[in-house]
């Protein structure tokens, strides 16, 4: 009889994008027929550990099917056995670990298990380990909590007594720690050990090592060490006959899982249950899930291929380590012809800019075409382009568009810039305005561009997928739907959740859409997008997820949980211009061999602004657009304390709401010697912040992608935020116990938290100079760059358009 | 709840003519397509008929077969009414019962028929290959409203081996004769039997001598009797491996036609068999492995040709192995040569040695022992 219950963590996010959009990640497969969620349990079996909850977050009914009763690792018991423990409230969004406040909504469970320990642990560790042995350490040294590791990595895995767990539990809203991580972290009077696993372990938290460990299982001493024949594996039991080789079939350093059948060529792969590969095909360095079909000579390297993919014959599918190409289920791959993608939205950089959209238009399309993608952007002929750009566009034939029972005649202008060929849409009616937005008709004249690109698109070559964006062309899917254009695949990228383009519903009839079911005599062209566009994303992974909770996706939760799993998240990316290497702007070029230049950039900015020129001074840069939801309200709270105990200068540039700015002159005005204002684009060029301060503030309330944190990572600028949406996916917290990560993180919107996380980033920066070096060539490591995003997004038109 | 049909499984054969193959296990233990055994044939046959009734009728080296079938969840035939029961020879008040042949067997143990006491009784035995929905065959028995009904299949030869069955135009059997010199059709009986359950307690309870089966006894005394006794054609793949030449070849048709079992294809009407939680098998660089059926567990370093092999074994760098079988846990050392052999399970062949054979022969311990041979 065993003392301990077990926790199984399945609660946390992870980077594995489309591979666990409709599975968890305890669900995914590994090595050929095994699931991630199989090691724990067969540990905890093998542990004779027989009270086991699993916590499971999102959709589990994957992994509701795999487990079953649990009886696969003797957990079908009367007394104990196998619990899951759903969530019951819809406003946690998954972070790093479970927290105690998930498990205090399953209070009961604790309260009835009579086991004197409590372990707990998580659904995608590869491992084979004896729990017994961590129990008697932990006893051994008399330690309050005993955390596992493996050489540096941590597994968020630990023992404690059961007794300290539910005092935790049950004072959980008046902790300052959600987690027993951060519990382990910063509670100063616990006796902490930790138990150093041997033998081979690996965390799946993205897809570069999800290939590499599945890879890794190649490698007989590994291999060895993971299904061991005293310490078993347990499965779900399936019925497959085994594995058969025809008569071309070549196979090297390979594992191939029952019911497969090669003829073709295996190398260094991993296969799946029930995969078929024909002669002529070679799979090298891939991971192949159940039931593929891998047709003649089609040729695959670095490759996971999601279950039931089928590559068709002659396609040549490579991605690399690093980045491994990754099918969908049930995606048809076929030889990649080019892409046609038609981009549809309110503004494009360099031709009208208002906000980030025309920026993202213009750098994402730009970059697509780099990536040989055929790419075409459509966007109205404002006056303002029409002023600067009049003489360049190729005026071209013109065309009467039926609205309201009215035809309106419009004109088609194109130019090709840098690989992308532009095309305006020219109305007298609706366009030819001073402005972009901020009419009373702007629901009229978006809903017209919309109906004006429909008919347009009979004069095109057809297209593969159209790309639109936000509101202004959300009305697109239904009107291709009631075209001759039906069928044509739509990805709605939102940018901004908080214009939805409200109008009266008439709109729907000017339009001449007839078979509309009406729930309201107003209609929300963001919604009616979202119910009717092929796929939807938006512009990161955490935000994805943080607009199905309604303090973000607000009253649109459900249109969008509705499309869950339609739904993607894919980060936007920061130009290659920008590199302190090479950023003409800055003072004194750097890069991460050359760290101690980046000092020059400090004492040139500290002495602009007229701050006192220290290098032992934390500077702490900002650069943003003056407005709530980035955060004023914490630095307003918590700075006086902070700049009367700490040495720290503050540097900020930006523009906005006049309350705010009151408000920061103010303090500014208390602390003159400690921070330096910059209020207006003008005053000076933001890259001097990102190449001469420490760190950088964005500790915004929420954040879809966010870029300043990107730019800040590549000049090795350090950045302290605010654990949500972009913010969450670019920047990893820095761990006091591996010193690892790129930043500094809190999770609540709280001031206090803001002000103990920059006190911690200076404490590392005043004592532990070369970890804070460390951190700096980590962030200035990270791959945001707008190729990699650019190259997320082909991903995805592939998948939508084989589908 | 009463049972509508329930299933009577022969697994006591000895199959003595499997030599060393059976010398501690009972013929439908013995492995078959690598992961199988003969017994998960008629089980998931069973399963696929939605029969969930089956007495398992165990003599000969059961235990190796009833760990293994355990409580039948692997079939699915743990249901709370009926499921699998294994019905052993017992003592009684009168002496004890080793069954003798069979009938006799099903005599014995009428009381579990009595128990479910089902319309009809499907006489089933546990060592054939084959995968047939039973519901046609008992369809077939209640619609033509026969008394017995035998399962039966066409011969291609050796129609002499088997019970020879001659019908009229309307599939009644006229004349029925075991093992026959000279045979008067290519009909043969399968050894499976539907019986009215009535019909079937009437004829066992007949005086017999010793020893009495179905073939030999119960048949010719139902057609001696004029009851209805009736035939069901069978046309898919069916295989009685009797011998070491058809149990070789039966596993080597699933190579050389795929066809004829369909055991890739098995969505509509899967084989189960226990799992035992191997990560797939691993081949290791530059080997040759062609025409072969591997599983789970194996570490392969060798080259392989035209062979089927079980779970969890070795086969070593530079071992040659051909048209094969090999059994659960062999090893194969470095530099040994193999054809054409049935290694048993659990054999461990020393480096360097060779086993060529020109028949397909049993290599076990007791083989090795006298030493390498080639012919």
């Amino acid at each position: 009889m065993n003392n301990m219950l077990a926790i199984v963590d399945a609660t946390f996010k992870d980077n594995l994008d489309q591979l666990t959009l409709h599975r968890m990640p305890g669900a995914l497969p590994f090595a050929g027929k095994f699931r991630l969620i199989d090691f724990t349990l067969s540990n905890l079996r093998n542990s004779d550990i027989t009270n086991v909850a699993i916590f499971p977050y999102g959709n589990y009914r994957s992994l509701q099917d795999h487990i079953g009763s649990g009886k696969r690792w003797d957990l079908d018991r009367r007394r104990d056995g196998l619990f899951i423990l759903p969530p019951k409230n819809l406003y946690i969004v998954p972070g790093n670990m479970i927290t105690f406040q998930r498990m205090y909504e399953h209070i009961e469970y604790f309260r009835r298990s009579n086991q004197e320990y409590a372990l707990i642990t998580a659904a995608n560790i590869v491992w084979n380990i004896d729990f017994n042995d961590v129990l008697a350490e932990h006893l051994t040294v008399g330690a309050d909590i005993t955390e596992v590791m493996y050489e540096n990595i941590r597994l968020k895995t630990f023992i404690l007594s059961k007794k300290l767990l539910l005092d935790y539990i049950l004072s959980y809203d008046s902790l300052e720690y959600r987690n027993v991580v951060e519990l382990v972290e910063k509670a100063p009077n616990l006796r902490t050990h930790i138990y150093k696993h041997q033998g081979y372990t690996r965390t799946i938290t993205d897809s570069f090592n999800y290939l590499k460990s599945n890879l890794d299982m190649l490698r007989f001493e590994i291999g060895k060490s993971i299904f061991k024949d005293d310490y078993p594996i347990f499965s779900k039991e399936k019925t497959a006959p085994p594995a058969k080789y025809l008569s071309n079939a070549r196979i090297d350093n390979s594992m191939v899982s029952s019911g497969s059948i090669v003829d073709g060529t295996v190398i260094n792969s991993v296969i799946g249950r029930d995969v078929t590969i024909r002669k002529g095909a070679i799979v090298k360095n891939s991971f192949v899930m159940a039931n593929s079909f891998i047709e003649e000579n089609a040729h695959l390297e670095y490759a996971i291929l999601d279950k039931q993919t089928v590559i068709k014959e002659h396609t040549l599918v490579t991605g690399t380590l690093r980045r491994p190409y990754i099918t969908q289920k049930e995606q048809i791959v076929t030889n990649q012809e080019r892409q046609r993608i038609l981009f549809v939205a309110s503004e494009s950089y360099p031709f009208i800019k208002t906000g980030g959209l025309a920026d993202v238009i213009g750098a994402l399309s730009r970059n697509l075409g780099r990536l040989g993608i055929d790419v075409t952007v459509i966007i109205p002929l404002y006056s303002k382009i029409k002023d600067s750009f009049q003489e360049s566009l190729r005026r071209e034939e013109g065309r009467s568009i039926l609205y309201d029972n009215e035809y309106f005649f419009i004109r088609k202008y194109s130019y090709r810039y840098k690989k992308v060929k532009y095309y305006f849409i020219e109305s007298h009616d609706f366009f030819d305005r001073e402005d972009v937005y901020n009419y009373p008709d702007d629901v009229d004249r978006f809903a017209f561009f919309n109906k004006a690109v429909v008919d347009l698109l009979d004069d095109f070559e057809p297209f593969d997928l159209v790309h639109i964006h936000d509101w202004h062309t959300a009305l697109l899917p239904l009107l291709i739907d009631n075209s001759k254009h039906q069928g044509l695949k739509t990805l709605l990228t939102i940018h901004n959740i908080d214009y939805q383009g409200v109008a009266s519903a008439d709109i729907i009839k000017k339009l001449g859409v007839t078979n509309f079911i009406f729930r309201d005599e107003y209609i929300n062209m963001l919604e009616i997008g979202i119910n009717t566009a092929t796929k939807l994303s938006t512009v990161s992974p955490t935000y994805k997820e943080e607009l199905k909770y309604e303090y973000y996706g607000k009253n649109l939760t459900y249109a969008l949980l509705n499309r869950e799993r339609d739904f993607y998240g894919i980060l936007n990316g920061i130009s290659s211009s920008l590199n302190p290497d090479t950023d003409k702007l800055i003072h004194t070029n750097y890069n991460r061999n050359n760290l101690e230049l980046k000092a020059e950039n400090k004492a040139y900015l500290q002495q602009t602004m007229g701050l006192a020129v220290r290098a032992d001074t934390l500077v702490l840069g900002m650069v943003s657009r003056i407005v709530e939801q980035k955060g004023f309200d914490l630095i307003l709270h918590s700075f006086d304390d902070l700049l009367n105990e700490h040495d720290v200068q503050f540097v900020f540039l930006g523009t906005g709401d006049a309350s705010y700015t009151a408000e920061l002159r103010n303090l500014e005005r208390r602390h003159p010697d400690k921070i330096k204002l910059n209020i207006g684009y003008d005053a000076t060029v933001p890259n001097y912040i990102y190449a001469g301060a420490d760190a950088f503030l964005m500790p915004s309330r929420f954040e879809p992608c966010g870029l300043g944190q990107m730019i800040a990572l590549k000049y090795g600028t350090l950045p302290i935020v605010r654990d949500t949406g972009g913010l969450a996916d670019t920047v990893f917290k820095y761990d006091p116990i591996t010193k690892k990560g790129n930043g500094f993180k809190f999770f609540n919107y709280d001031a206090n938290e803001l002000k103990h996380t920059i006190i911690e980033a200076i404490h590392i920066f005043r004592e532990e100079p070369d970890v804070w070096t460390q951190l700096m060539k980590r962030a200035m490591k990270s791959d945001n760059s707008l190729k990699r995003s650019a190259s997320r997004y082909i991903d995805l038109y592939r998948a939508i358009i084989e589908n | 709840m009463r049972k509508h049909v329930i299933a009577m499984v022969m697994v006591g054969g000895r199959g003595t003519r499997l030599e060393n193959i059976t010398k501690t296990t009972a013929k439908p233990a013995v492995p078959f397509g690598g992961k199988y055994k003969l017994i998960d044939f008629v089980l998931s046959n069973l399963s696929n008929s939605n029969i969930d009734t089956a007495g398992i009728i165990t003599q000969y080296e059961p235990h190796e077969l009833m760990s293994y079938i355990e409580h039948g969840s692997t079939w699915d035939l743990d249901v709370n009414q009926g499921g699998i029961s294994f019905l052993t020879p017992y003592t009684t008040y009168n002496g004890d019962l080793w069954q003798k042949g069979t009938a006799h067997a099903i005599r014995q143990h009428f009381r579990y028929i009595d128990q479910h006491n089902p319309d009809y009784v499907l006489i089933l035995s546990g060592d054939h290959i084959y995968k047939m929905d039973y519901n046609k065959m008992v369809d077939h028995h209640v619609k033509v409203g026969a008394d017995v009904t035998i399962g039966a299949f066409q011969v291609q030869k050796d129609a002499s081996r088997y019970g020879i069955i001659e019908t009229d135009v309307n599939q009644r059997v006229l004349s029925f004769e075991e093992k026959p010199k000279n045979p008067k059709s290519s009909l043969a009986s399968m050894g499976i039997y539907v019986f009215s359950k009535d019909v079937l307690k009437q004829l066992l309870d007949d005086e017999y001598g010793e020893h009495f089966d179905f073939g030999q006894d119960i048949i010719p005394l139902a057609l001696a009797r004029d009851k209805h006794v009736s035939v069901y054609r069978f046309n898919g793949y069916f295989r009685d491996v009797g011998t070491i030449d058809s149990l070789y070849k039966a596993n080597m048709e699933l190579l050389d036609n795929p066809q004829f079992l369909k055991l890739h294809e098995y969505v509509d009407f899967p084989i189960y068999t226990k799992s035992s939680n191997l990560p797939p098998h691993h081949i290791g660089k530059k080997c040759i492995v062609k025409n072969t059926m591997i599983s789970d567990g194996c570490l392969i370093l060798g080259d392989i040709y035209h062979s089927i092999l079980s779970e969890r074994i070795i086969v070593e760098d530079g071992a040659l192995i051909r048209d094969s079988l090999l059994y659960p846990d062999v090893r194969i050392g470095e530099g040994s040569t193999i054809t054409n052999a049935i290694v048993l399970e659990g054999t461990h062949v020393p480096p360097e040695s060779r086993f060529e054979f020109a028949e397909p022969t049993v290599l076990d311990a007791e083989r090795i022992a006298e030493g390498g041979a080639s012919s």
